[in-house]
């Protein structure tokens, strides 16, 4: 089978590259948009293509002789929502019958209720943007699925962690800063899956029957809890966990003024007329809006300050979370199995640090 | 930079050969303000792609076009920039020499030190000059290590690493970048021989060295190489095309250390051994021989502008060329030798099965 990996230079992308072409029982066409992005995959010699996931004509022809389409590729929320049409187009056109799609245990929220499952009905309330438009993603995924009778897999990892992840780089900066928090001594539960099992879901996905199109909650064997994560990755850099700082207040995550107008600005209506809008008036809009959200200057009298947490509101939610959410019907359906335990995903990822530190 | 020998002179044609990212980025800015200068005219943009000339035409409405370099009517006497990908720098070089024209040859060299020492012999029969673009020895914080390492104010050099690198950006227009079959190496013949050229200039050859890069079977996109001197001194070298790195380089002498950011043209951080502090800060012109006040040394785009004014000067014979192509060389050759000894870069993140299977792929030639 000779499976096209759209979005192959992102670390999802990549590892499902490293796994199929090392793998030698499938080969892999990694597609990605700009030929900047192929230092990851041309590591191999290897047939990758040029697409673009935002154009079926491209994306099409980029996915000429392929059997298999698994899109990790990502985007702002538009171009989220904007994908799955064009790549079921793309897919029929190419003539592929079977398309496994990346969406995200983020459908159901970052702190989703107990008995969540792939049932649970979703709802495009949610405070984060990235949710809601994954949901209308995976709703159009399926529609376009049906409508050019595809057999479509939408896979909803939790915390995908591994080589590149920034869930791993970031944390180790945070917690090499001093940025790093937990929220109630870290006990909300963290969904993680190691990057391998996420690429184990895949290939189940790729294999399975084609009556069990649709949707799949997938995540680690174990249920891990925040401390559990942070603590593995401190101790491998030299922190004691017991320094990891609690999250003594939760800030309001209310967009202010700038950042609506910001939000407002970008969306294509207002694209549609800027053209119309003089130069001047639009450099000192977007400079007002600049200066609204610079921080303070600091003056000469004012002493160096430890740096303050490092807070968002989707880590803040994620935190929460007291819900290990299920994959029974990944298992029953798909036959999935996480073959990597956390302990070892979290080994390799943080021997991969050290690799990119240039520490192996 | 001299301004007055060159305005005494007239200018130098020039003809730039390949009208892509290089040249739209560093060679336009520098060829307009060397021809402000009255250092230079452009008399030709060469590019098969008449939509990459037509960027540099733009700036310079009096030169040009041409869609090869055979084509070209420059008179004897001028100045070829080969600003190509590297598989057609022999061969231009040649032609250009042939024609009687003096060559400024971007990095790397050549795809081959074969290719290279053809490009010397070449230059050498036809009596005209051979610079290759290595700038970065323009640079005043390069110069200002040369001095440390050659005169020993810190002491010996004991120790050192250096880490460049970051996610691949350049604008390339097309995946050739990517292509073994177009360009022979990753990031060590990209990025690496920069640094190479740096550390050869700097310390001489090494006395053995060890190399180590993750391609398997396509082209590298990090590298590793451990560095031994006969003095003693060693160092290792980590260069990225994957993952931004800390981009920096840190010397360790008998009686101090410096640390210098890749591309950070006039700056350094110097630690004298004992002294509770660090000095960080920007190279400027002695005080003894400016009475007017400070003077910041040049910066990294002015480095550039110095090194085409410098293969000018060269040709007008108030200069000598700083980087010749025997110099060039060096670096490349060093390039190779890495790939002849290159071992796998182990991937820790590897199952065990796809780590030998990796091997495997990287171990065909």
């Amino acid at each position: 089978m000779k499976i096209a990996i759209i979005g192959a230079n992102g670390f999802i992308g990549t590892r499902l590259v490293e796994h199929f072409h090392l793998g030698g029982l499938n080969e892999v066409a990694p597609i990605v948009r700009r030929p900047v992005s192929l230092a990851l995959p041309a590591r191999f010699a290897i047939d990758w293509r040029i697409g673009d996931a935002l154009d079926a004509n491209s994306l099409a022809q980029a996915l000429a002789g392929c059997d298999a389409i698994v899109h990790a590729a990502i985007g702002d929320p538009r171009q989220i929502e904007a994908m799955p049409a064009i790549l079921a187009e793309a897919a029929a056109r190419a003539g592929i019958k079977r398309v496994v799609y990346l969406s995200t245990a983020s459908v159901h929220g970052q702190s989703p209720e107990p008995g969540t499952n792939e049932s649970s009905p979703l709802h495009t309330g949610h405070a984060l943007e990235y949710n809601d438009a994954k949901i209308r993603a995976e709703r159009s995924f399926h529609t376009a699925c049906q409508r050019h009778g595809l057999a479509g897999f939408a896979l909803r990892p939790g915390v995908v962690f591994g080589p590149r992840s920034r869930w791993i780089t970031d944390l180790a900066t945070d917690l090499r800063s001093g940025r790093a928090w937990l929220l109630d001594e870290g006990r909300g539960i963290c969904n993680s899956i190691y990057v391998d099992n996420l690429v184990a879901a895949v290939e189940a996905a790729l294999t399975a029957d084609a009556k069990h199109a649709g949707a799949y909650l997938v995540g680690d064997e174990e249920t891990v809890t925040w401390r559990e994560f942070y603590g593995g990755v401190a101790t491998a850099l030299g922190i004691d966990p017991a320094t990891i700082p609690p999250l003594k207040n939760i800030p309001d995550f209310t967009p202010g003024t700038a950042v609506r107008l910001q939000s407002l600005a970008a969306t294509p209506a207002v694209q549609s007329v800027l053209p119309l809008v003089p130069g001047i008036a639009k450099r000192t809009v977007k400079n007002l809006l600049v200066a609204a959200q610079r921080p303070p200057a600091v003056d000469a009298w004012t002493l160096p300050a430890a740096p303050g947490p490092r807070v968002t509101q989707e880590l803040v939610l994620l935190q929460q979370c007291r819900v290990k959410l299920p994959h029974t019907k990944a298992a029953q359906a798909l036959n999935y199995r996480a073959p990597v335990t956390f302990a070892t995903g979290l080994a390799r990822s943080l021997a991969w640090l050290a690799f990119a530190e240039g520490r192996a | 930079m001299s301004s007055s020998s060159a305005n005494a002179a007239p200018p130098i044609p020039v003809v730039l050969v390949g009208c892509g990212a290089v040249s739209q980025l560093f060679y336009l800015p520098t060829l307009r303000a060397l021809r402000a200068r009255g250092e230079l005219a452009v008399h030709t943009l060469v590019d098969p792609s008449t939509a990459a000339r037509g960027v540099l035409a733009s700036a310079f409405p009096e030169a040009r076009g041409c869609d090869a370099l055979v084509n070209c009517d420059a008179p004897a006497g001028s100045l070829v920039i080969i600003a190509t990908p590297p598989r057609f720098h022999a061969a231009q070089t040649l032609e250009a020499f042939s024609r009687g024209w003096h060559v400024l040859c971007e990095k790397p060299m050549a795809s081959d030190t074969a290719e290279c020492e053809r490009m010397i012999a070449a230059a050498r029969d036809a009596q005209r000059l051979l610079a290759v673009g290595l700038y970065k020895r323009f640079f005043p914080s390069s110069v200002y290590l040369k001095t440390i390492f050659d005169q020993g104010q810190l002491g010996a050099l004991k120790r050192f690493t250096i880490a460049e690198g970051g996610p691949f950006r350049w604008p390339a227009a097309t995946p050739s970048f990517f292509n073994k079959a177009q360009t022979p190496g990753g990031v060590l013949l990209d990025i690496g021989v920069h640094v190479l050229d740096l550390l050869l200039w700097w310390l001489g050859e090494p006395a053995r060295f060890t190399y180590r890069d993750d391609a398997m079977g396509g082209l590298e996109t990090n590298s590793v190489v451990d560095l031994h001197y006969a003095n003693g001194a060693q160092g290792r070298v980590h260069l990225s095309r994957d993952w931004a790195t800390a981009n920096e380089y840190h010397f360790h002498f008998e009686r101090g250390s410096v640390r210098w950011k890749t591309n950070d043209a006039n700056g350094l951080t110097v630690e004298l051994a004992g002294t509770p502090s660090a000095l960080r800060g920007q190279l400027i012109t002695p005080p003894s021989s400016s009475p007017a006040g400070d003077v910041l040394q040049p910066t990294n785009p002015q480095s550039f502008i110095l090194q085409l004014s410098n293969v000018l000067g060269a040709i007008r014979g108030t200069d000598t060329v700083r980087v010749p192509g025997e110099e060039g060389l060096r670096s490349l050759r060093l390039i190779e030798s890495c790939y002849r000894q290159r071992q796998w870069l182990e991937q820790p993140w590897f199952t065990e099965a796809e780590a030998q299977r990796a091997r495997q792929l990287a171990a065909q030639p």
